[in-house]
Order: structure tokens, then C-alpha cells, then sequence
């Protein structure tokens, strides 16, 4: 819960200064000024640094209060849906190409339905498995010329 | 006079009036869909164009293209998932309408709010087109970087009492947005040696990520609570009060969104912001918007369409497309052998006045589509959350994939999707964020460029009335808020008193 | 009907998924072409891949269906990435950025790493100042660049090292400007933003594709200085050529369509045969003339000779323009 409060703040920390630090790795640019793609970049990971410290400071200080939704994200399988979704992504990324879309959206889409919705209601999982995706394959593909693998 | 009547004569046939039709209820379709926006589906039509006459062809498509701005607003409303950069506005008071029961009245006020903007700036197309076009080339680089910081502060002003927040927002997002190769140098930043990341992040994927993935992720810490009562949607259509809320920032949002939609590059995206902003500091009661004020909705949906026909102007006047879909458009017409250009209104005057009477009947033909669609489209929110929420995951992917047709941005999608969550969860405003990646590069590229021709000067952002009027209008739209909060709180203050007294 | 097209769909996968076993090059193609426009739908490259897929398949030169596939990205770095790893029934369309990836260290594949099979068409491209501007001639314009190289905003886009930018730089080098001091403003937008600064003021000269540049000028709008090709363009008998304007160069912005590395030589010959019979037919020259292209047609053997040459115009221009050091 606390990690959380903190975290946030701080991972804003890490990406500003990720940012600025690799601003100064940028090449000069031969053409015009040569410090013109610096500016821009140098200038809003220092702002956006700044503001993160205020915010870490603001968070520190009320750092007690209950806040529900943080707390949310820990109760029940909250964490675990989250995390299966996106290995469920992940995964469904590397089949997409070689599995072609169809076999690969049922397999993806089935899935998830499975755990998100649970074996209880396995009809009714596979039939919106199987019929959603032929309509997004038939829309997508056929009816708007989109190439799918 | 002649042209006008001629062209509602071609835009009269049967066959014509069907292809308005069809675009339109397509364009409805695409809009709705995430990631899939009017470009793509007017670029995927290009075959099925090749055969038809080109006035048809030039109806249908932007039939698709203001259709589409009708559509984006319902999943917005619905599922608190934006179809496309300009109904994210849409989401402020439309997703809060749909939760507090309200969602047929969202729809039914958004369609009707589109359908004005529309037809009130196919007026202003018959008599403005000229003289607009030319207001729009004095739009140099200063002048559009100005508007672009008008757009971000009017946006981060809204985050009233998170301003910490918005502003870090803004600024991530202002950062990501310089990924990727820098035009006035050629140089490459943040790009890591990854072609794909060299033309930089595509901003319909993080609007994606955020909206679509990080709201399934956000629910997913209620999924298992008991079920939340449903809620009635008895309504699809809107009471008298709320009409009589919403009928003057229609009316007032309908020219702002037309005249930003004529400047090449601004588009519906920055026109619905600007005017969801300028009516929350109009209104009498700004605390209610976000909170489902109807007029919240109401504005910059007219706002979106209206900037859709102005966009028109300067693709059919100049040749010049102002947004990605037009540009899409110049292309396919290019190949059926029309040139837009200044010489389209000499040389076919029937073809342009059937596409702009097309867009009468194009709107009236949508306003019936959409409001009939509207007890349709209520039901998804029938459809249980755990069935409902996987299948808005695969049309995150699937959109995604069909905006680069690579599974590498699949990764970002999922990244977006947590950045997303915990964003929702920290109670950070999220339309800076994903704003500022839209406008940031050209934002940055305008700013420099201004300060290229200008020597280096800072004076070149004062030189010309625009300028400092869009200077005036950013420090209102910062300070404004606080300013009234003041005197709000002051005068609350000054009652108190007098009762005590 | 779905269920039919479908069905027919089955049908056809099977089909294709059956004789592609037996592919030997006496029957190529033995499966369906499929044509890789290496960026999104609607583009340039977009555009020339689905005329291709059009022209072959209405005039039934291909026997087996030609699809059009999108990979967009890199400047077609990811798209030709792609055809890289493909076989013989992928093609791509392609142009200078082929050449310039490359140079510019933004690509690692070459011209070399696939086949090329032909050039198909060309642009011109175009310098243009606005109707007002002092300058009435290309030599004027360059007369004052030299004076004062920061005196001239120059409007370019959408990116450094594309045609419209060389072309500028290569006019200047010969002129003996150094092309590192040129003022460019460069629009990301592309050509049509960069004709509207041109419009408002907001630039001196715009150097662009012609076509972007064309209809203005006919309408008075603005004026093109000079063209980039070989000889008089019809309709634009008022402008002279760069070559007219007594500096010797020519500068084609080409498209072409190339396949993988390792084509056998019958299926080099087979597209040469089909592609010739291509740019014959009156909807290419219908094309052509809609696009304001020009026919630039070179079989595979000359495209071949061709690149090698634009390869090192390429180099020095890169080199000169100060993009690279």
C-alpha cells in the first residue's frame, strides 16, 4: 500500500532522470544548430523531475490516509488477473503472425474468457469465443480489406 | 446558385444518396472501434473507389469521415474508451452520464450535438470557405505552436486541485513524444537502434493502452466484488432541461470547432478539447463538469464534427489535407483523376457542391443512424463485465495491430495498459498525458522552426495578432480557474460573514 | 453468402496450400503474389502497390490473385526487412529511401540484398517561390543563397535526406553553395504543409514533388522556378527545365518494385515479361498522367545498372548536404 504511494512518485523520478540522462546522449546534430533536438528534452525531463519531487513530498506527507483503490489492487485476484491478461498478451503477440489470426484469437480469447469468466460457464465461453472471433476476422478482413496474417 | 442546385441534383440520385448512407453507418462502425479510425478505413476503400465515379467516390468518403465522429463518442460514453483523438473529450462527462444511468440521454444529446455542429458548419463551408482559407495560411510556425500551448494549458487547467499531477502528465507525455527521429535535424532520439520506433510512438496506440486496456485493468479490481445494481437505462432520449443546458455551447461550440478544423493540422482532437475547456470556464456551475454535465458532452461533440467539414476547406480550396484522413482522401482522389485544388472550383463546380450538399443529407441520414442505434448500443452495458471485458482486450490488439500491422506494438499497448491503470489509480488526469502526445512533436517542430526563421528571436511569438491573442487566451485559460476559485471561495467567505453579521 | 464466401475462401486456401508444395520455377507463380507496401494504406507507396495489384489482375497478366500487404515504418525499413526473409512470390514496392536508409545509417540492407526487377515511374520535382517573390529565376534565388545563406528560408518535407531535400542540396553544389549552410525548415507534415508556408509567407522557397506544386501555379497561386526533368513539361511550357537554367542535372524521384534476394533467373524473366506488358496498358498510362508521374520504365537488368549509379549520387549528395559527417 505504501509501496505503492511512494512507488509511483518515484518510478516518475526514474523515468524523468532515464530521460534526461540519455537527452545528453542524443548526437549533435551537424545541421543547424547542433543542440536544437536537446532542448526540448533536456527542458521537460527537468520540469517533469521537479514537479515528481513536489509530488513525492505530497505523498509522503499523507502518506496514512487510507486510499481504497490502491488497496483494491490487492484484495481478491485482482494482481493475478492483471498479471495473466498480460501474459496472455504477451504470448498472443508471438503467435499472432506464425498461428495466423484466427487460430490464435480463439486460442487467445478462449483463454481469457476461461479465467476471467471461470469453467462454470464454459457454453456460453466458447461460443463468444468462436463467434467473435469469425465476426472480427470476416469484419476486419473481408468486409474492410484489412490484411490479417 | 447554379452549381448549388446542380449539385443537389447529383447528390439526389439514388445511387448517391446510398453511398451517403453507407459511409455513413461505416464511418459510425470505425469510430467506434479503437484504433480503427476514419484514415484507415477511407484508405482501405481506396480499391473499391477505383471503380466508381469520382464524385460518388468523394461523397462516400467523407461521409466516412464525419460518420466516424459520430461513432467515436459511443465508446467513449459506453466503456470510457475513446475511438480516436477527438472523442476524448468525450469521455470527461459522457463515461459519468453512462454511470450514473444516463447513457441513452448521452448518445441521443451527442448525436443531436454532432448533427448541429455538422449542418451549422456546412454553413459556414458555403459562405467562408475563401476567406477562411486564407486566414488559415497566416497560421506560420509561432502561431502554431501558440495554439498547441493554448490547447495543452486550457487541458491541464482542468485538473483543478491535482495541477502537480497534470503537469507531470503533460510532461511524460511531451517526452514521448520527441521518440523517435527529429525532422529539423535528422538526428535520432530515444530510439534505441529500433527502426520501428524510429518514426516515434503512434499516439492511437497509447490512446488505446490508457483508455481501452487501463479501464479493463481498472475494473478488474471490482470484477469479483458483488455485482453492482444494475443500472436502469429506461431513457434514449434527452429531458427538456437537459436540452435547454446543452443548446447554447452547442451552438457556441460549432464555430470554434469549424475554424480550428480549417487550420491544417489542428483537427477535431484539439477543436472538442478547446471547446469542452472554454464552456467549463463559461458555465455556472464548472464543478459539475466531469462529474456527467450534460453540456460537458454536448460541446465538444459539436465541436468534433464541425471541425470535420472545415477540415474539407482547406483539402478543396488549396489541395492541402489538414489531418491524416484527409490527406487519405487527396491520395484516393488523386487516383480517380481529381485534382482538390484551386482549380476545382472552376473547373467542377457541380462536383463540390454535390459533396457539400452531400453533407446535409450526409449528417441528417447519421443523426437517424445514430439515434437508432442508441437503444442498440445501451444493451452492451447488459452484456456481464466478464465477458464484456475480454472481448475489449482483443479489439485493443486488433485495433492496434491494424495501425502498423506489427506485433511489436503490442508490447507498448500492454506497457500503456499498466501506465494506464496506475494512473487511474493515483488519480492522475489522463487526457494531458495522451494529448500532449498528439500534439507534442509538432508542437516542438513549430517552436523551433519559429525561432529558425526568426534568428533565434523570441519576438516572432508577439509579431502578429494571432499570436498575442493565443497568448492572452493560454494565460486566461491558466489562470482563470484560480482566479475565479478565489473570488468563488472570497465571496462564500464574504456570505458567511454577512449571515454571521 | 458469408457462409459461401467462406466456404470459397476454404476452398481457395487449400488449393494454394496444396500446389505450393510442389512449387518448381517451370510453373511460378504456383501460389498467390503478394505485394508489400512498406508503409500505411493511402500513401505514396500504398498507392503504387494497389495500382500494380489492379493492372495485373484486371488484365489477367498474373495467373494466381496478387494481394497487397502493409508494413509501414522505418521509412520502409520494416516493410523491406520483411520481403528480406520472404520467397519468390513477395515483391515490394521501393524508391530512393532504398538507397538512402542505408547511407544515412538508418538501414542495414541495400539495394544489393534484394532483386531488383523493375523501375516503373517517376516525379519531377520542383523549387517554387510565391507569386510576390523578388526572385524570377533559380539562378536569382541561388545568386542570393550565396550571398546570404540565412537570408532564404528554404521549406522542406517530411524528413531530411528525402528527394526534395537532395535535390535542393545537389542544385546548390552545383552552384557552388555549401549545402550545409542552407536554411531548411522542415514540415513534417510533408508536401502539402509546406506548400501552405510557401502560401502564407512563412517560407521563401519550397522544394517539393511537382505534382504538389502544380495546380497552384496554373492557378496563379504561386510560381515553380524550375523543374527537374529532362525536357519541357506539357502544360508547364513557362517553366524552365534546371538544365535550360544551365545547371546540368536531372533528377528523377522513382518508384520501382524489386523481390527477395535469390531469384532464380526465370522468375527475373517472368516479371520482366509481365511487368512490360504492364506499363503498356492504357489504365498505367491513365495512371501515370493522374499522379502527373512519367513513364520511367527499366527492366530488371537496367534497374540493376541504375541503382548502382543513383547509389553514388546518393553518397556524395548525403555527404555534401552535411547530414552525415
Amino acid at each position: 500500500m505504501k509501496a505503492v504511494k511512494i512507488g509511483m512518485p518515484l518510478l516518475m523520478i526514474i523515468i524523468a532522470s532515464v530521460f534526461l540522462i540519455s537527452s545528453f546522449a542524443i548526437p549533435r546534430a551537424n545541421l543547424g544548430n547542433p543542440n536544437g533536438p536537446l532542448y526540448f528534452p533536456i527542458g521537460l525531463s527537468i520540469f517533469m523531475l521537479v514537479l515528481s519531487i513536489i509530488y513525492l513530498i505530497n505523498e509522503l506527507k499523507t502518506l496514512h490516509e487510507r486510499n481504497g483503490k490502491i488497496q483494491g489492487l490487492f484484495e481478491g485476484r485482482t494482481l493475478k488477473l492483471i498479471a495473466v491478461t498480460i501474459a496472455l498478451g504477451v504470448i498472443y503477440a508471438f503467435i499472432f503472425e506464425p498461428f495466423g489470426f484466427l487460430i490464435s484469437t480463439i486460442l487467445f480469447l478462449g483463454c481469457l474468457l476461461f479465467y476471467v469468466n471461470g469453467w462454470k460457464k464454459w457454453k456460453a465461453n466458447i461460443i463468444v469465443t468462436i463467434s467473435f472471433s469469425f465476426i472480427t476476422w470476416y469484419g476486419f478482413s473481408e468486409l474492410l480489406g484489412v490484411s490479417l496474417p | 446558385m447554379d452549381a448549388f442546385l446542380q449539385g443537389f441534383q447529383i447528390v439526389l440520385q439514388p445511387m448517391n444518396i446510398f453511398w451517403v448512407v453507407i459511409g455513413g453507418f461505416l464511418g459510425t462502425i470505425v469510430g467506434m472501434l479503437p484504433g480503427l479510425g476514419p484514415a484507415t478505413a477511407v484508405a482501405v476503400l481506396i480499391p473499391i473507389t477505383f471503380g466508381m465515379d469520382p464524385t460518388s467516390a468523394i461523397i462516400l468518403m467523407a461521409a466516412i469521415y464525419y460518420g466516424a465522429m459520430y461513432g467515436g463518442s459511443r465508446s467513449s460514453i459506453l466503456l470510457n474508451t475513446p475511438g480516436d483523438g477527438s472523442a476524448i473529450a468525450a469521455t470527461f462527462d459522457g463515461y459519468p452520464m453512462a454511470q450514473k444511468g444516463q447513457a441513452g440521454e448521452a448518445m441521443a444529446i451527442s448525436a443531436v450535438a454532432s448533427f448541429i455542429g455538422g449542418v451549422l458548419a456546412v454553413f459556414g463551408f458555403i459562405f467562408l470557405a475563401k476567406p477562411l482559407a486564407n486566414f488559415a495560411l497566416k497560421f506560420g510556425p509561432s502561431e502554431y505552436f501558440l495554439l498547441m500551448l493554448l490547447t495543452l494549458s486550457a487541458i491541464v487547467s482542468l485538473s483543478i486541485g491535482k495541477m502537480v499531477k497534470g503537469f507531470i502528465a503533460m510532461a511524460l507525455g511531451l517526452l514521448i513524444s520527441t521518440i523517435g527521429i527529429d525532422p529539423q535535424t535528422g538526428v535520432h532520439r530515444f530510439t534505441m537502434d529500433i527502426p520501428h520506433l524510429s518514426e516515434g510512438i503512434e499516439f492511437l496506440i497509447v490512446i488505446i493502452g490508457v483508455y481501452a486496456v487501463g479501464e479493463v485493468f481498472y475494473n478488474f479490481l471490482t470484477i469479483d466484488k458483488v455485482k453492482k445494481e444494475k443500472k436502469k437505462v429506461g431513457r434514449i432520449w434527452f429531458t427538456k432541461e437537459q436540452w435547454k443546458r446543452s443548446k447554447w455551447p452547442i451552438l457556441r461550440s460549432a464555430p470554434l470547432g469549424f475554424i480550428v478544423g480549417v487550420l491544417p493540422g489542428a483537427g477535431g482532437s484539439i477543436a472538442s478539447m478547446m471547446s469542452y475547456s472554454s464552456e467549463k470556464q463559461l458555465s455556472k456551475k464548472p464543478e459539475e463538469f466531469g462529474e456527467g454535465a450534460v453540456e460537458g458532452l454536448a460541446a465538444p461533440e459539436s465541436s468534433n464534427n464541425a471541425a470535420s467539414v472545415g477540415a474539407m476547406i482547406p483539402l478543396l480550396t488549396m489541395g492541402i489535407p489538414g489531418s491524416g484522413t484527409t490527406a487519405v482522401m487527396l491520395g484516393a482522389l488523386i487516383m480517380l483523376g481529381v485534382r482538390p485544388g484551386p482549380l476545382l472550383f472552376e473547373n467542377d463546380p457541380g462536383m463540390v457542391w454535390a459533396l457539400i450538399n452531400s453533407m446535409f443529407i450526409g449528417n441528417i441520414a447519421l443523426v437517424i443512424i445514430n439515434i437508432l442505434l442508441v437503444g442498440l448500443l445501451v444493451k452492451i452495458l447488459d452484456t456481464p463485465a466478464k465477458v464484456l471485458y475480454p472481448l475489449i482486450i482483443m479489439l485493443a490488439f486488433i485495433g492496434t495491430y491494424t495501425l502498423s500491422y506489427s506485433t511489436v506494438d503490442y508490447f507498448l499497448l500492454l506497457l500503456f495498459g499498466v501506465i494506464g491503470l496506475f494512473m487511474k489509480i493515483m488519480d492522475f488526469p489522463i487526457a494531458p498525458l495522451v494529448l500532449a502526445i498528439i500534439v507534442g512533436g509538432d508542437m516542438e517542430q513549430n517552436f523551433r522552426m519559429a525561432l529558425t526563421s526568426s534568428n533565434g528571436s523570441l519576438s516572432i511569438f508577439f509579431s502578429s495578432g494571432i499570436s498575442i491573442t493565443l497568448i492572452v487566451l493560454t494565460v486566461l485559460s491558466l489562470f482563470y480557474p484560480i482566479v475565479i476559485n478565489r473570488f468563488k471561495k472570497r465571496s462564500r467567505n464574504g456570505d458567511k460573514e454577512a449571515i454571521s453579521a | 453468402m458469408k457462409k459461401i464466401g467462406i466456404l470459397l475462401l476454404s476452398v481457395l486456401l487449400l488449393a494454394a496450400c496444396s500446389s505450393g508444395k510442389a512449387s518448381n520455377s517451370a510453373d511460378y507463380p504456383s501460389k498467390n503474389i503478394e505485394i508489400v507496401a512498406p508503409a500505411s494504406p493511402g500513401g505514396g507507396w500504398d498507392l503504387t502497390a494497389r495500382s500494380v495489384q489492379k493492372i495485373l489482375k484486371d488484365n489477367k497478366l498474373v495467373k494466381s490473385n496478387v494481394n497487397v500487404i502493409n508494413k509501414p515504418g522505418g521509412g520502409g525499413e520494416v516493410g523491406w526487412n520483411y520481403l528480406h526473409s520472404k520467397d519468390s512470390h513477395n515483391l515490394a514496392v521501393n524508391s530512393s529511401l532504398l538507397l538512402t536508409n542505408n547511407l544515412l545509417g538508418q538501414s542495414k540492407l541495400t539495394h544489393k540484398d534484394f532483386t531488383p526487377l523493375a523501375t516503373l515511374a517517376t516525379e519531377w520535382q520542383a523549387i517554387a517561390v510565391s507569386v510576390d517573390s523578388p526572385y524570377k529565376s533559380i539562378n536569382d534565388l541561388m545568386e542570393q543563397i550565396k550571398k546570404d545563406p540565412k537570408s532564404i528560408k528554404i521549406g522542406v518535407g517530411p524528413g531530411l535526406g528525402n528527394d526534395d531535400h537532395l535535390a535542393f542540396v545537389q542544385v546548390a553544389d552545383m552552384k557552388g553553395i555549401t549545402p550545409a549552410d542552407l536554411n531548411f525548415l522542415v514540415y513534417d507534415g510533408g508536401g502539402g504543409d509546406v506548400v501552405t508556408a510557401l502560401m502564407g509567407n512563412h517560407v521563401d522557397v519550397v522544394t517539393t514533388s511537382l505534382s504538389e506544386v502544380k495546380d497552384q501555379h496554373l492557378a496563379g497561386k504561386l510560381r515553380i522556378l524550375t523543374v527537374s526533368s529532362d525536357q519541357t513539361l506539357e502544360e508547364l511550357e513557362d517553366v524552365p527545365t534546371l538544365q535550360e537554367e544551365g545547371i546540368d542535372m536531372v533528377f528523377p524521384h522513382w518508384r520501382g518494385i524489386m523481390g527477395p534476394p535469390d531469384m532464380t533467373e526465370e522468375e527475373i524473366k517472368y516479371w520482366d515479361e509481365k511487368l512490360t506488358e504492364m506499363v503498356k496498358t492504357d489504365e498505367w498510362k491513365k495512371l501515370l498522367e493522374n499522379n502527373d508521374w512519367d513513364d520511367f520504365y527499366q527492366n530488371s537488368e537496367e534497374t540493376k545498372a541504375f541503382f548502382d549509379e543513383q547509389e553514388k549520387l546518393y553518397k556524395d549528395l548525403i555527404n555534401d548536404s552535411g547530414l552525415v559527417k
